[in-house]
């Protein structure tokens, strides 16, 4: 009877060997001489003895472990990464770069309406001059901020260009402006010499600065696309590495007690067991705050970021047809192409199928009731009305609609008394409707708040879901290979002592 | 978990007490399972690449659906295709790393430039192809690379077509299936006269014959007949009015979804404007006209 058993560990033959190795004394376990049958390969490798056996299994379990440890420390790196750029870096920042376009139509917009009040009693126009200065600081501020973000040599380029064109916007903006002083003309539009000065700034500001705007924060916004997609799948791949590896201990760790019941005769090994368990409830709970991680992530970028991001563009662009409004009281000689781009932003911001604006109009007012899975409108709101699942946007979402409802009627009904021949009069109804444009503005400013709120929520989670992984993880890994060797270590040390 | 199980229950082979305590097993363990993990991450890189290769972003050679039958924008001519949308192609391309010789040309037709696109037989859309809602819904666009802008051609000698309104009682041609005679008559009420021609080449070589008063549709396609009318020497050429009533953002259209594409087309578009090669495109294809060309970047769509 030799120590070393040529059969599987387990069934009864192991049994029939007897009692371990160590109770038969020295003799036992003194090599055979009888030549062993050749193996070839791998087997040859494989240890040949009980001891050899929970040795290589142990260490089998250790390395498999200090794998689970890493690829669970890569992945909790990889989600706090991806919190941070899209929770405080980046994202912010992008957001930030987003209010460009709003300050440049806001100054284009203002410029118009100081145009448009002239020296009419009122200090109107002194009015409009200081909100153009506003605008234009903060402008410079956030143009500032996307330079800052630019990562390639065509972004650094629009971001050089858009310097230099609002310099020369200025420019032009003073012309007119020093243009219509002299012309001392009060309320209504302006003599067409300042009309002509006006259309060269606005052209500019819409065909050059309001473009390379828009377009350099859709490329900031790139920057955290990628982040995001990156550490998104590094979480997801982590999570599914630590599933193999948790699974792959487990099945080592069992195959250890097994085997060692098998041969030692012993029930249970409490040691041991404790270490499967706790391996066991690390890998659930890893992988559970990772599929959170990668949860709050998507909600960070698509719920927030996504929609702030959409929403400000919506609001820069309402803000610009509304402006297209007054461009269009200030040059009836380009009446039919403001009209037309009021149209066209207003299809961007909400799309219904029309051929002109009054029919766009009819449709706006037929109601803009939508149901999930059912939008029957496309557009930016039409985008937020179908991802809309959360309470609180939806509610702003609606009074948003109601807002806009509004805006497009107002509109209407001033040009209606520009076709019906009363100028005056729409002029007058066009300042009577500033009161619904802000009120429009500020729901969708409250849109974009609550989207912010899903915003911050969905980064403290993210934040919280990995606090203190960085200690849990070391610590449950000494815990678990503590255990593991003292479950083993007594075993082993039987031969030691049979030697 | 392969070698854990093999550890176990291969027979070893005599029960040397050495071997016991064997030193070289752990370390071979150790680096089983570092390859096992090896091996993993490698599958999920594999994933990535995967879903990458077919990006138009990382292709090597690329086929582009074009228009065939406009002239200086995208026309058929002998074996090979030319016009303004087919050099922005070659230029997109040239900057995505796909040489001329990979670059395919493939005619598409309005009905089938989206299915086209979804079952892969084009990678590309170059095709005065106009980004609306609708259309976003299916397509991902990159660009516009242009806005063009429904305007109206009249002869030379006229003087009387300011804006679209001077059109009232005008013969104005009228292409069956397009949208650009509604758009003048039903959606801006203008009452003009209809005349029906077969195409929009025709319309303005039955202008030159004096048969109708004007032509109206988007400017580029009007400003490509009216040089390719300039060039056969057809008198003096017509005139653009000059007075724009709609906005056709000529997109690039791209397999729905392929983000990194629409990026990496994007910031072709934006390198082509911020050097010389739109300015010197639109001179070399329009430069003969009257038409006033942009020359800015114009505001992409977005590709999300």
């Amino acid at each position: 009877m030799t120590a070393v058993q040529q059969t599987p560990a387990t069934g009864t033959a192991a049994t029939a060997s007897g009692a371990p190795p160590a109770r038969r004394g020295p003799s036992s376990i003194r090599p055979r001489r009888t030549p062993p049958p050749a193996r070839k390969g791998l087997a040859r490798t494989l240890p040949r003895t009980v001891a050899g056996r929970v040795r290589t299994l142990t260490a089998l379990a250790l390395a498999l472990l200090l794998g689970l440890l890493g690829a669970a420390w890569w992945a909790v790196a990889s989600a706090r990464e991806g919190v941070q750029v899209i929770g405080y870096d980046a994202g912010p920042q992008v957001v930030a770069t987003g209010d460009l376009y709003f300050q440049l139509t806001e100054m284009d917009a203002q410029l118009a309406d100081a145009l448009l009040i002239g020296g009419a009693p009122g200090g109107g126009r002194d009015r409009a001059l200081a909100a153009y200065d506003r605008s234009r600081a903060k402008a410079g501020e956030a143009l500032l901020q996307a330079a800052k973000l630019a990562d390639e040599y065509t972004e650094d380029t629009t971001a050089r260009e858009l310097v230099f064109a609002l310099g020369r916007y200025e420019r032009l903006a003073t012309q007119a402006l020093d243009l219509d002083r002299r012309a001392g003309h009060t309320s209504g539009a302006p003599p067409q010499n300042v009309v002509l000065q006006y259309r060269a700034a606005t052209d500019l500001m819409k065909l050059d600065l309001l473009p390379k705007a828009y377009n350099l924060t859709l490329d900031n916004g790139t920057l955290v696309r990628h982040t995001y997609e990156d550490r998104r799948s590094d979480v997801l791949d982590g999570r599914t590495l630590i599933l193999v590896t948790g699974v792959a201990l487990l099945v080592v760790l069992v195959g250890l007690q097994v085997y060692m019941a098998a041969r030692f005769r012993r029930t249970l090994n409490p040691a041991l067991a404790l270490a499967t368990l706790l391996t066991l409830v690390l890998t659930g709970v890893s992988a559970v705050m990772l599929s959170g991680q990668a949860n709050h992530l998507r909600d960070a970028k698509d719920d927030g970021f996504d929609s702030i991001l959409a929403l400000s563009r919506a609001r820069a662009i309402s803000n610009s047809a509304n402006a297209d409004e007054t461009r269009y009281l200030i040059d009836p000689g380009r009446a039919d192409s403001y009209e037309q781009v009021f149209l066209s932003k207003s299809q961007t911001v909400l799309y219904l199928k029309a051929g002109n604006l009054n029919e766009y109009n009819q449709a706006v007012q037929k109601g803009l009731d939508f149901e999930r899975g059912r939008v029957p409108f496309l557009g930016f709101f039409g985008t937020e009305a179908s991802r809309s699942t959360d309470g609180r946007q939806r509610g702003a979402l609606v009074k948003v609609l109601e807002e806009y409802r509004r805006f497009q009627a107002n509109d209407r009904r001033m040009r209606d008394l520009v076709n019906g021949g009363q100028r005056a009069q729409a002029v007058a109804a066009h300042d009577a409707a500033a009161g619904d444009y802000v009120r429009y503005d500020k729901s969708l400013q409250s849109l974009i708040e609550a989207h912010q709120a899903a915003f911050r929520a969905a980064v403290a989670d993210g934040e919280g879901g990995t606090e203190g992984w960085y200690g849990v993880l070391p610590v449950a890994g000494v815990i678990i290979i503590a255990l593991t060797l003292i479950g083993v270590r007594p075993r082993l040390a039987e031969y030691r002592w049979s030697r | 978990m392969g070698a854990a199980r093999s550890a176990r229950s291969r027979p070893a082979r005599s029960g040397s007490a050495r071997s016991v305590r064997r030193r070289g097993a752990p370390p071979r363990a150790g680096a089983g399972a570092v390859l096992a993990a090896g091996a993993l991450l490698a599958a999920g890189a594999c994933g990535v690449a995967d879903a990458g290769e077919s990006s138009v972003a990382r292709k090597d050679s690329l086929v582009v659906g074009v228009n065939s039958d406009q002239p200086g924008v995208g026309q058929r001519v002998g074996g090979g295709h030319q016009g303004f949308d087919i050099d922005v192609a070659k230029e997109v391309a040239r900057r995505l790393g796909v040489p001329p010789e990979n670059l395919t040309f493939k005619q598409v037709g309005y009905a089938t430039r989206d299915s086209m696109l979804r079952s892969g037989k084009v990678d590309l859309v170059v095709a005065s192809y106009s980004i609306t809602p609708e259309r976003k819904t299916r397509v991902t666009f990159a660009g516009p690379y242009y806005v063009a802008h429904q305007d109206i051609l009249v002869p030379a000698s006229d003087t009387s077509v300011k804006d679209v309104h001077d059109l009232k009682g005008k013969r104005l041609c009228k292409v069956p299936g397009s949208v650009s005679f509604p758009r003048v008559h039903d959606e801006k009420g203008v009452a003009a006269l209809p005349v029906e021609a077969g195409g929009y080449a025709a319309c303005v070589a039955e202008m030159s014959a004096g048969r109708m008063d004007a032509v109206s549709t988007d400017d580029l396609i009007l400003a490509g007949l009216a040089a390719q009318a300039a060039k056969d020497g057809r008198g003096r050429p017509p005139r653009f009015v000059n007075a724009p009533f709609s906005d056709e953002p000529y997109g690039i259209g791209i397999r729905k979804g392929d983000l990194d594409g629409c990026e990496a087309v994007n910031k072709a578009i934006t390198e082509m404007y911020q050097g010389s090669t739109m300015r010197d495109l639109l001179a070399k294809w329009f430069g003969d006209t009257t038409l006033k060309v942009t020359t800015t970047v114009p505001q992409f769509e977005g590709c999300d």
